[in-house]
């Protein structure tokens, strides 16, 4: 326990000051965070949809959980939201290395020109960038102009038309967003490296793969794991970029949990069951990436 | 290590660099050129790098969406929030700093947990309570959504700040007579103005690009541009023209802005992986 101090009653001294500064954040993020959360909790034990509740009557346990686990269509969209994640986030890391690493060791001029022009997708609305994907992914439109060009036709590559590849073409167009964010903050974790570590490698005779594998990627540990939990979390929230680009179809193929449970809440409405389902997908962020961050928090404390 | 690298190396870098900007930049100049191209040449292949441009998509939006209301609605929501998470983060970032018990760094480590929260678990239940004191299709919604959500992190952007700042800095105007109140906002605040730029950036950029919220907490008199594009692209048939001018609308402030502030844009997104 904390050893108890006296408080003041006054401004200048003890904690007082303090808390009355902290006093509005705390309220906001109680009443829009603490208590919906926990509201939302307990009633996804119920049957509620507006109308009139009671508690007595309308209890159903842990039915909502058990319909989740029913519906073909939620355990569909768990699995797209986790194949969307860990799509999108080996890609990110794959071309945002390859980029980063690539930029490093261009001349300085062309990487200050470069580096604002790659930021630009960062800047853009997931929504924005779902349209454009979806004009560029039109089986009338230019990318499949383009592949024509190289012999490639939509029954090879159907894009987002068919169930097998519509996920893979929305983990495309969010690639094109992101992957400048891990270029940006890779960026930052390489210029920290010594250059002496780099050149005495290169004198040992070590080819730029194993300089990577031997020198930068150690270093650059908490990084990457930083970038995979950002990147993680927000893979797990996905919704804009497949609302304008799928809108989850075709037959469902690209339904996302967060989509499935906004529909079944506002659009059936199925209010009760659409927060078993989010709990459902609170529970999963925990699990696949907020457990990594506590871990990885406490084994930086101990080192 | 370019004393090393050969002729041919050379070149394929700069080959590589420049598919990697053809692929950025299309998509980009797409939208823009479909926001100027007449309805008809949309789906002409090969696309015409050269064409006639209209303005007729910016007219449609203007005189029969009433496109402007949107636009106006997103600057209301997402200045609301900009501004309060930066007075409300600031000061509660002094607060952790004030704590004479190590209390302060404890709630900065829980502060970041709000991350791991989808905002749909959020979402749901709160749309059910401000439709119960009948605060839905409002402002009240988005901008309390909003700022609930990137406050944790602007706290603690600032506290990484705050921080930072000296000891001696703090005492010496204590014993000049100054209030811990006026040290704030004579000293500290000041001190502040890199972390500001880099909260206000890092917030505009998802107060402005935010949709889910906005989708369901608003109403045809406070839809936000997203909201607006989102009704475009709902369409069984999607309006190319209407729908690229109102994203090209949408996306050239913060493309400007995060152009002017790109500093405090890199600081603020590589702050979480890089500094602690």
């Amino acid at each position: 326990m904390i050893k108890q101090k006296r408080f003041y009653w006054s401004l200048e001294k003890g904690d007082l000051l303090p808390v009355l500064l902290m006093a509005p954040s705390v309220l906001i993020v109680v009443f829009v965070m603490v208590i919906p959360l926990s509201y939302g909790l307990f009633l996804s034990f119920f049957n509620f949809n507006f109308g009139r509740f009671e508690i007595a009557r309308d209890f159903v346990g842990l039915l909502n959980y058990r319909a989740v686990f029913a519906d073909r269509t939620a355990l569909r969209s768990i699995l797209h939201t986790l194949l969307f994640s860990f799509g999108s986030i080996s890609g990110q890391l794959f071309f945002g290395t390859i980029i980063a690493v690539l930029l490093l060791q261009l001349p300085r001029v062309v990487q200050s020109v470069v580096r604002p022009l790659i930021l630009m997708p960062l800047l853009l609305s997931q929504i924005v960038v779902g349209l454009i994907w979806r004009y560029i992914y039109d089986p009338q439109g230019i990318l499949y102009w383009a592949l024509g060009l190289v012999g490639i036709t939509i029954s090879d590559f159907p894009g987002v038309t068919a169930s097998s590849t519509a996920l893979l073409s929305t983990v495309i167009a969010h690639w094109w967003q992101v992957v400048p964010f891990v270029v940006i903050v890779l960026t930052a974790g390489l210029v920290a490296i010594p250059r002496e570590l780099y050149e005495a490698a290169y004198i040992d005779g070590a080819g730029a793969f194993t300089v990577f594998w031997r020198i930068t990627f150690p270093l650059l540990r908490d990084v990457y794991m930083v970038i995979l939990l950002i990147s993680g979390v927000d893979t797990i929230k996905i919704f804009d970029i497949i609302y304008s680009l799928t809108g989850g179809g075709p037959n469902n193929s690209t339904i996302s949990i967060s989509m499935h449970a906004f529909n079944q809440a506002f659009m059936r409405p199925n209010l009760s069951y659409a927060m078993a389902l989010s709990v459902v997908a609170m529970i999963i962020t925990f699990a696949v990436f907020g457990v990594p961050f506590i871990l990885n928090n406490r084994t930086k404390r101990e080192r | 290590m370019d004393y090393r690298a050969k002729l041919h190396v050379r070149i394929l870098r700069f080959v590589i660099l420049g598919i990697v900007l053809v692929v950025i930049l299309t998509p980009i100049y797409i939208v823009v050129s479909n926001s100027f191209r007449p309805t008809l040449e949309m789906k002409q292949m090969p696309p015409q790098l050269i064409f006639e441009p209209t303005l007729i998509h910016l007219q449609r939006l203007i005189e029969r969406d009433n496109f402007l209301r949107y636009f106006r609605n997103t600057l209301v929501i997402s200045i609301s929030v900009t501004f309060s998470t930066i007075v409300l983060g600031s000061l509660s970032a002094y607060g952790l700093k004030l704590f004479q018990s190590r209390i302060g760094e404890r709630l900065t480590n829980v502060l970041l947990l709000g991350k791991l929260v989808p905002s749909i678990t959020i979402l749901i239940p709160l749309y059910v309570m401000l439709n119960r004191i009948h605060l839905t299709g409002t402002f009240v919604g988005p901008i309390l959504a909003h700022t609930a959500i990137t406050l944790p992190f602007v706290t603690w952007l600032m506290e990484s700040f705050v921080r930072g700042l000296p000891h001696e800095l703090l005492e010496s105007a204590n014993i000049d007579g100054a209030t811990r109140l006026l040290t704030f906002r004579k000293i500290v605040f000041p001190l502040l103005t890199p972390a500001i730029a880099s909260a206000l950036v890092l917030v505009m950029r998802f107060s402005w690009n935010e949709l889910m919220f906005s989708l369901q907490l608003t109403s045809i008199n406070t839809y936000p541009l997203t909201v607006g594009i989102a009704r475009y692209v709902g369409a069984i048939s999607v309006d190319w023209g209407k729908s690229s001018m109102a994203a090209t609308i949408a996306m050239v402030p913060l493309i400007v802005i995060g152009f002017f502030m790109q500093k405090y844009l890199v600081t603020g997104l590589t702050a979480g992986a890089v500094k602690s």
